[in-house]
């Protein structure tokens, strides 16, 4: 019996040391804290995770654990009180703010939690605004919303308004404009938070499938347990620590034996 | 660890070392934005644009009539009276000098006087048929109309004088003497008694040895017909002062006009003159008078539109102020998709641009159209009192180079505020912004 799980063991390993893929986002020791009056308040305490490319990483925890502070941190917004994100070997936090815009324009996308638009422009216009920011010319970047736009599933609507869509539409469009310059990273913010479950499970089908067909790392934060199973690695966070960090590569109601790992903190792997 | 913190190191220097390029929104999406924005915000985006407009365009409005008037009144002024001639009259009726022979010799004598011709406005009477009316008979020297009439015709100038016992009248007097239409009464034979008192007589050139007294033998033809520049009733005539000596003896004139050979040296002309106690007087002082009482007019001008466009300007950045407040969140999540702070800067600044151009050039366009709006109503008024229809708006270039100037600035100081704060806000602040 031993004998077999030894074996099996290192049958595991060999199978990890193939699929060991390339690090391309990297957490150093990452501290936050926000000055409340005269006050410090930590909020990330020594942050270390490290992301393999085509990885989807869903950061889950309760409300005030630091989960969107890091995301923010690793997207180049907050800037760390201590430690730094290495970003395809790039250090983003030694780098000027204008790097650091240019980086997020042009190598990673980003679904906010709420959708936030350019009231005056129409969805498809939204959609091609980074490669706007890139220096394209509108029309030339609306070529590819036009495709990316089909892509969603809300090609009808490229006229339209985006306030004039629901949320679960405006969440697509936003995940249509993160795409547009072809990003490697796509960071998102509790992109269902405001969605019912039917739109939630869509936008997160939708993501999947794009991530897997595009090959794109995705980091995502959510609180909603029903989208573990969309995720190939689960990040617990609790109190600004990491407490757990899952390989997911079956099925929710195998994480969920893992709720003791959870608990105490240790990174496990689900076979 | 220890990888990272060396990577780090070198990456640090690496920055420091090499200042990258980084690419920028294209002007013309800048543009767009903006103008979406506007268009989004129509109401809003008319009261302000409006605002400029109405501000730049009264400026221009009062401006270009401004500067319009004083044109025409220059030109009114000096059409007859070029730069380099002097009129010299008498200083009042209790110390009247006439300008006989020795006088008049005075005056040609003077270093820098090229040619001196002289004028007598003498009272009298024109009569043709049963018709006979007042008038004012101007006896001219033979350059005098020269000197004072060049809008007429230089054949028209020379008829009284080539032609025997010829005169001038205006269109009106033609009209009193009884034919309906004035060019019917060129070549016409009249009549004319002119009232020569004594006083007016001394020892002058060219004077005819038999004077005939009797006034009714006196008989001209009607040369030409001459317009006033400015009145279409007035009722004078030009006749050959050799005609009036001939019939009232030696004549002299009351008025001169004086033409220096240099321009420069008037007025040291004019001093000399004036000690010959004449006054004398020159479209230069007129000019000068003119031009400060326009620099007045156009200070106080000025000031209201300063006071105008400072309103203008105030409602202005309270739109830019409302639209950045509106917009921070736009401002956020346009920074956290990687828009760099010169852009966000720019997209500001070129909508405060926008809005001043456009205002400015609409404001342009309506007050120089409502400053020739002005200029047709008083035309109608003008012709309907025998007033000769005339132009009054000027937009002298500079002028509008200024307001070009002005707008620019408008548009900077007003945008640069809400620009520069929103090219500060941090994006994660502008996207938490309620």
């Amino acid at each position: 019996m031993d004998c077999e799980n030894t074996r099996e063991l290192k049958m595991r390993e060999k199978e990890n040391m193939a699929e060991e893929k390339k690090m391309v986002i990297k957490v150093v020791g990452l501290k936050k804290s926000f000055h409340v009056g005269i006050q410090d308040i930590p909020v990330l305490y020594g942050i270390n995770l490290e992301i393999t490319e085509g990885e989807f990483v869903l950061l889950v925890g309760p409300s005030g654990c630091g989960k969107s502070t890091l995301l923010h941190s690793i997207y180049g917004l907050e800037n760390p009180t201590e430690g730094t994100v290495f970003i395809e070997e790039e250090d983003i936090w030694s780098r000027t703010k204008d790097w650091r815009a240019h980086f997020r324009n042009h190598f990673i996308g980003f679904i906010p939690q709420q959708p936030f638009w350019i009231k005056s422009l129409t969805v498809i216009e939204n959609i091609a605004i980074p490669g706007v920011i890139a220096g394209r010319t509108f029309d030339e970047s609306i070529v590819i919303a036009a495709k990316l736009i089909e892509l969603v599933g809300m090609g009808k609507w490229a006229d339209h308004r985006p306030f004039d869509l629901s949320g679960g539409q405006q969440q697509r469009i936003a995940l249509a404009r993160s795409l547009l310059l072809d990003p490697k990273f796509l960071i998102a913010d509790e992109p269902t938070g405001n969605l019912d479950f039917r739109s939630g499970e869509e936008l997160m089908t939708l993501v999947r499938n794009i991530s897997q067909q595009f090959k794109i790392t995705i980091l995502m934060v959510t609180h909603n347990t029903d989208q573990y199973k969309f995720g190939s690695r689960i990040v617990n966070m609790v109190d600004g620590q990491i407490t757990s960090d899952i390989i997911n590569k079956q099925s929710l109601s195998k994480l969920e034996e893992m709720g003791e790992v959870k608990k105490t903190g240790e990174t496990k792997i689900v076979a | 660890m220890s990888f990272f913190s060396h990577q780090k190191k070198n990456e640090i220097a690496r920055t420091q070392k090499v200042r990258t390029r980084f690419s920028h929104m294209r002007i013309s999406s800048v543009l767009f934005i903006g103008y979406r924005n506007m268009f989004a915000n129509r109401m809003r985006s008319i009261l302000t644009i409006g605002g400029v407009a109405i501000g730049i365009g009264v400026i221009t409005l009062l401006i270009s009539l401004g500067f319009g008037v004083q044109e025409m009144v220059i030109h009114e002024v000096t059409k007859n009276n070029p730069s380099d001639i002097i009129d010299i009259t008498n200083k009042s009726l209790e110390s009247f000098v006439l300008l006989d022979k020795n006088t008049l010799e005075r005056i040609r004598g003077i270093d820098g006087i090229e040619q001196v011709e002289i004028r007598s406005s003498i009272g009298g009477k024109l009569f043709q048929g049963d018709s006979q009316t007042d008038v004012v008979i101007n006896a001219v020297s033979r350059h005098y109309l020269d000197l004072a009439r060049s809008d007429v015709s230089q054949t028209l100038r020379e008829k009284i004088f080539t032609e025997p016992e010829g005169i001038l009248i205006t269109p009106k007097l033609a009209n009193l003497l009884g034919f309906e239409n004035p060019s019917e009464s060129i070549g016409k034979t009249i009549e004319y008694s002119a009232v020569v008192t004594d006083d007016m007589l001394a020892d002058v050139e060219d004077v005819p040895e038999e004077t005939p007294k009797n006034e009714h033998e006196n008989m001209v033809t009607i040369v030409g017909i001459i317009n006033d520049q400015t009145k279409d009733d007035a009722v004078y005539a030009y006749i050959s002062i050799e005609e009036i000596r001939e019939r009232y003896g030696g004549v002299t004139g009351q008025f001169a006009k004086a033409r220096v050979k240099n321009e420069s040296s008037i007025e040291s002309v004019r001093l000399q003159i004036e000690q010959t106690a004449f006054v004398t007087e020159s479209v230069i002082d007129t000019i000068a008078d003119i031009n400060s009482f326009f620099l007045i007019v156009r200070s106080i001008l000025i000031v209201f539109g300063v006071i105008i466009m400072s309103i203008s300007a105030m409602g202005m950045l309270n739109t830019l102020s409302i639209s950045l407040l509106q917009r921070t969140k736009e401002v956020g999540i346009l920074k956290a998709l990687g828009t760099k702070r010169t852009d966000i800067f720019k997209i500001f600044i070129f909508e405060a641009f926008l809005i001043s151009f456009l205002g400015g050039i609409i404001g342009l366009v309506f007050g120089y159209g409502a400053a020739r709006g002005v200029n047709y109503l008083m035309n109608i008024f003008a012709i309907r009192y025998g007033v000769v229809a005339s132009s009054f708006v000027e937009v002298p270039t500079a002028f509008v180079i200024s307001i070009v100037i002005f707008i620019f600035f408008l548009g900077l100081i007003t945008g640069i505020f809400p620009a520069m704060r929103a090219s500060k806000i941090h994006a994660l602040e502008a996207l938490r912004y309620e």
